[in-house]
């Protein structure tokens, strides 16, 4: 299982904090963005940064792992 | 309270954090802070509240690499980050930088650093309330 989180304007478009996808082997965050972007392009055309298990990634190509924990989230605005 | 890297909802103290950093060391001889508080007026609109929310485990796991990367960078002897993830009113307290350095001018430039790396790196989103309704704040640079 695959989960994707969500927060603040994101989670406004999508409607919800967090979404699951069954894990395939093979399978990439750019499966996973597309998964989403699909059924929520308003949401996805304001994801500016990717973190996987917590840590920022730029490679959309990168090979996911089952259990792996994506968060899909807008330019930050804290402080 | 003794953590020197926080995220919490309730509010924090200047003067005790200040206090935990000196307790950390005495070779400290200059210490140069930055209060983020929650301003009532923004792009040319009351606000009467702001409302945060945060990524809790990377949120904190980033803030404590920025402490350390800090101290490195800055040779500083101590330093501290509190950010509240609450909703606040004008005037309260949302974001405290504390930098501890032997001498002034590495504690200034390390609060600097801190504060700006933080915006960029942090995954914390602000909302702003307003009479006319809310919006999720465009970042500053």
């Amino acid at each position: 299982m695959i989960r994707v989180l969500f927060f603040g304007p994101v989670a406004d478009r999508v409607q919800t904090r967090e979404m699951q996808f069954d894990y395939t082997s093979g399978m990439t965050l750019h499966d996973i963005i597309h998964k989403v972007g699909t059924q929520h392009p308003g949401a996805i055309s304001i994801v500016s940064f990717i973190a996987v298990n917590q840590v920022q990634v730029r490679d959309k190509q990168m090979s996911l792992n089952d259990n792996d924990e994506i968060a899909l989230m807008a330019k930050f605005s804290g402080g | 309270m003794n953590d020197p890297v926080r995220i919490q909802t309730e509010d924090f103290s200047q003067d005790l954090e200040i206090e935990a950093l000196k307790a950390s060391s005495q070779r400290i001889g200059g210490i140069a802070s930055f209060l983020g508080c929650a301003r009532d007026f923004s792009e040319g609109r009351d606000v009467s509240e702001i409302s945060f929310e945060a990524y809790g485990s990377m949120a904190l796991a980033e803030m404590n690499k920025l402490r350390i990367e800090a101290i490195e960078r800055f040779s500083l002897l101590d330093a501290r980050i509190v950010h509240r993830v609450a909703t606040v009113k004008a005037g309260d307290n949302i974001v405290l930088i504390v930098a501890g350095a032997e001498h002034r001018a590495a504690a200034f430039d390390a609060c600097r650093w801190m504060i700006d790396e933080l915006k960029q790196r942090v995954p914390i989103w602000k909302k702003e309330i307003t009479p006319q309704g809310e919006a999720w704040v465009t970042p500053h640079p």
